[in-house]
């Protein structure tokens, strides 16, 4: 071969372009999905995705995957073009996801370093089925006006014929080189090439790619395209290029009559040959005369206030701003390029790791016991260090921000699955997010994804009952599921409310009392609700009969929790009967850096966060009660808490023993209070999370560890841990 | 390609550091613990640094004396000794600690006194011998026995020496983790 293509970023750029391409595609879809066909901009968006994606997995040699996106866009050229009535909108919304399903299945292969060797042919067929189903219903309906010559002449489709003032047509003839190998390539290079520029773009023989016999009649009769540009035929030319394998380029220059005749030219027209050699030196004499007037005039033209002009034909479909439209298409990537940068993970979080490091070497500096050598005069000093602190805290402020992103993917994506459940199980569903732009770290995006997406199918699969059923119990409004999320008190409150049947309490408490998990002393009544819906949490536990596709073997709603609790979070379930339910999800904002107490206990440090902590307190030993089996309980202002004495508890040396010499804090964890026992308070501060070594075997109570000011170490308690 | 790792492996050696398995074969990191001599492979050694404070851990093994700090990086450290079971004894300016990688965990050992860095042939390791294994328990954690001159060296498995016996713990440990 004569170039070999650099396909590693090759192949990267084509992932990431259509992964995008795919994620906006599922959100236009999703977007429409309730209504009662797609607008003319979706129509043209959904066209144009599949067409970008046809011609880059083309280039790329996916045959699949260019196979499949062909035949949408076949099914949507047909839309746009002939725009026939009775569509099955659902349908067409599940044959679009299912195309990206399968696209995007197919592309994870390849990221992974597999083949992508699924079979788009059922799909295919689907599609085939379903295009024919609208043609017949299109066809009925107006009366046989859409243009037959759709789906079997596939050459009038290539891209929205929107013609403005500025546009020219050219006709062009490329003959290659007889002995050229593979010429069917080389035309599909040109054909792309052009794209470039093309506002339109026809060619013969169209299906370079998959028929290879096309190559010989390329270099029998030459390649003809037909092309609708805003440019010079000088650009033309440069664009096609002159190659080895190009034995002579034709490019004529016609108006939009003729441009629509098709390819039946060339016999009427006498050719104006133009040998290779002659046409470069010409091309070169030119450009040099008007290099730089030739140049701005494009560019003048190209920005020139398209007027809307001529529309060829009737199959035009009149977009609001033709010409526009291109190029926002075209504009669009370009600007986001500009705005974003894509930054690998790995360092993001080698910059948080050293602007950690940065706040406790900063500590240490400021805490340094040098500084406290009495009688030195430290004015100035202090005004550096609160400057210095100033700007480290808006360091760090800064590298959470970076790490902050939007939940608008993660909700898209519950989106999808209400759709999909919905239509399975036949349940009418109306789909709300509330507060998607919520910023949350990316950390926690990546764990509460699945436990969300047990939510939502809950929700969908027994949260709401079906048609019937609501018919029945008088429900009028349609069934609802809303996702929201909202910041509050440093911690992201999502939550997944259906308007369905809510829980049934006595059922649970039946399935309860079954499993054992009830004290069989205590009557059902002394539950308290909270407490009896906590049961569905536990693992093994479903109330659901019937085990259906999406939910009832019981797995799912204890690793809900045991995913939440994992980054701090916790799960709380309202349900009012009949009227639905609500399950909340609170979490951290994030889990790198938290506000801590610290304190000491014997010669070791310790740090609690400071959200858990009600109050600091001294006590008397009279307020202390000691139960005969080593419990402990203080009475504070007439309330009793349990008390556990850290240095005790983890079996720690020279802790202080009497209460008086210490500390109590009350913790408050989920409504319930404890009072911990340490030996002193040494401050607050912002404490970067670590994790403890995994070589060390858990410990209850302890969730990290971090670096103190004077760089020891201190762990860091886990007050849930402590109360359990 | 080669010339690149060729150059490393010289500027490793120059160090003495790091890992590169072609001039590191055959030579191992001695230490003294109790009476005996133990060898390491020296590919896993890390770094030797001086014996600094260590955080305890509550609820931990007594040999797993706790964590230290080696430049922002949290690590955990193990008594050699007493993970041997030859009893405790006071750290010297002579204790050190041996600082290894082993399967992406990075673990100090706290070790009595580092010897040298000898290198023992293929042909001079013995396996280890079959009677007397239970005087000090910790046979299992060696795995041949290496001649250097009159002396001998008892090779340890890393790997054994930090997961053997705890092994359940730790699976236990992983389970905990990946719920």
């Amino acid at each position: 071969m004569a170039g070999d293509f650099n396909t590693e970023s090759m192949l990267d750029m084509y992932l990431f372009e259509n992964g995008q391409l795919l994620e906006q595609l599922q959100e236009t879809v999703l977007e429409q999905k309730d209504a009662d066909c797609f607008d003319e901009d979706s129509i043209n968006e959904i066209f144009r995705t599949m067409h970008t994606i046809k011609g880059s997995s083309g280039i790329m040699m996916f045959d699949n995957i260019t196979a499949v996106s062909h035949k949408l866009e076949d099914v949507f050229f047909y839309l746009r073009e002939s725009h026939p009535d009775n569509v099955p909108h659902v349908e067409l919304v599940e044959h679009v996801l299912e195309v990206e399903d399968f696209i995007s299945n197919e592309m994870e292969k390849i990221r992974n370093g597999d083949s992508a060797d699924g079979d788009a042919t059922d799909i295919i067929a689907d599609l085939d089925r379903f295009l024919n189903l609208i043609k017949n219903g299109g066809a009925q309906a107006e009366g046989g006006a859409a243009p037959e010559n759709v789906h079997e002449e596939p050459k009038h489709f290539y891209i929205a014929p929107v013609a403005s003032a500025a546009s020219r047509f050219y006709k062009i003839f490329i003959h290659f080189f007889p002995e050229t190998e593979m010429a069917n390539v080389h035309a599909y290079k040109t054909v792309y090439a052009l794209k470039e520029i093309a506002e339109d773009i026809l060619y013969s023989p169209e299906d370079l790619l998959t028929d290879e016999k096309c190559g010989e009649t390329i270099i029998k009769e030459g390649f003809r395209i037909l092309l609708q540009a805003q440019c010079s035929e000088e650009d033309v030319r440069e664009l096609i290029g002159v190659g080895y394998d190009i034995e002579k380029v034709d490019v004529f220059e016609c108006d939009a009559n003729q441009f629509l005749l098709g390819f039946d030219f060339g016999d009427n027209e006498p050719a104006p040959q133009i040998d290779l050699e002659s046409s470069v030196e010409v091309i070169e004499a030119k450009q040099e005369a008007k290099a730089s007037e030739a140049g701005g005039a494009a560019k003048a033209e190209e920005k020139k206030p398209e007027a809307p002009k001529i529309t060829p034909g009737d199959f035009v479909i009149q977009s609001k701003e033709p010409g526009k439209q291109k190029k926002l298409a075209k504009d669009k990537p370009k600007g986001e390029k500009a705005a974003f940068i894509s930054v690998n993970v790995s360092k993001m979080d080698q910059l948080m790791d050293l602007i950690g490091e940065l706040v406790i070497s900063e500590s240490v500096v400021l805490q340094s016991s040098d500084l406290k050598v009495p009688g030195l005069n430290l004015d100035n000093f202090n005004k550096a260090a609160a400057q210095l602190a100033s700007i480290s805290t808006d360091l760090q402020n800064v590298i959470m921000s970076m790490r902050m992103v939007p939940l608008t993917n993660t909700f898209q994506k519950m989106n999808r699955i209400v759709f999909d459940v919905s239509r399975k199980l036949g349940k009418d569903i109306e789909f709300v997010m509330v507060g998607d732009s919520t910023e949350v770290d990316k950390n926690i995006i990546e764990h509460i994804s699945d436990p969300l997406m047990h939510l939502v199918r809950n929700a969908v699969d027994h949260g709401i009952e079906s048609n019937e059923e609501r018919a029945a119990s008088g429900k009028t409004e349609k069934g609802k599921v809303t996702l929201s999320a909202k910041t509050e008190a440093g911690k992201v409150w999502i939550s997944v409310e259906d308007n369905g049947t809510g829980l049934d309490r006595e059922k649970i408490l039946a399935k309860a009392r079954k499993q054992g998990i009830l004290d069989d002393n205590k009557p059902d009544a002394a539950y308290s609700d909270k407490e009896v819906y906590q049961f569905i949490t536990l693992p093994g536990f479903s109330t659901n009969e019937t085990v259906t596709e999406y939910s009832g073997r019981g797995v799912g709603m204890d690793v809900v929790v045991q995913n939440i609790q994992a980054i701090g979070g916790a799960l709380e379930i309202e349900s009012t009967p009949g009227f639905g339910s609500m399950m909340s999800l609170k979490i951290p904002l994030t889990l790198a850096i938290i506000d801590g107490i610290v304190m000491e206990v014997g010669n070791s440090s310790f740090v609690m966060e400071t959200g858990v902590i009600k109050q600091f307190i001294r006590v008397k030993e009279d307020m202390m009660i000691h139960e005969p089996n080593g419990d402990e309980f203080v009475m504070i202002r007439g309330d009793c808490f349990p008390v556990i004495r850290l240095g005790r508890w983890y079996g720690l040396e020279k802790y202080q023993e009497s209460v008086e010499d210490g500390v109590m804090l009350i913790l408050e964890v989920e409504d319930r209070k404890i009072c911990l026992l340490v030996d002193k308070l040494v401050g607050e501060q912002e404490i970067v999370v670590k994790p403890i070594p995994s070589y060390i075997k858990k410990v209850k109570g302890l969730s990290g560890c971090t670096q103190l000011g004077d760089g020891s170490i201190a762990l860091i308690l886990d007050a849930p841990g402590l109360v359990e | 390609m080669d010339e690149t790792s060729r150059l490393l492996g010289q500027l490793d050696e120059m160090d003495g550091g790091a890992d590169s398995r072609n001039t590191q074969k055959g030579k191992y990191m001695t230490f003294k613990s109790g009476p005996e001599y133990f060898g390491l492979e020296i590919q896993y050694v890390q770094q030797i640094i001086q014996f600094q404070s260590v955080t305890k851990i509550p609820e931990t093994e007594d040999y797993i004396k706790g964590l230290i700090n080696l430049r922002g990086k949290i690590v955990p450290v193990v008594d050699v000794r007493l993970r041997f079971r030859q009893g405790e004894y006071e750290y010297n300016d002579k204790t050190c600690i041996l600082v290894i990688n082993v399967k992406d965990n990075t673990v100090g050992l706290i070790v009595e006194q580092i010897a040298e860095v000898v290198e023992i042939k293929e042909e001079n390791i013995l396996p280890p011998p079959t009677i007397g294994r239970a005087d000090k328990g910790h046979h299992k954690y060696v795995y041949g026995i290496g001649k250097v001159g009159n002396a001998v060296k008892l090779l340890l498995d890393p790997e054994k020496l930090l997961y053997d016996e705890d092994s359940s713990d730790a699976e236990q440990n992983k389970k905990i983790e990946e719920e």
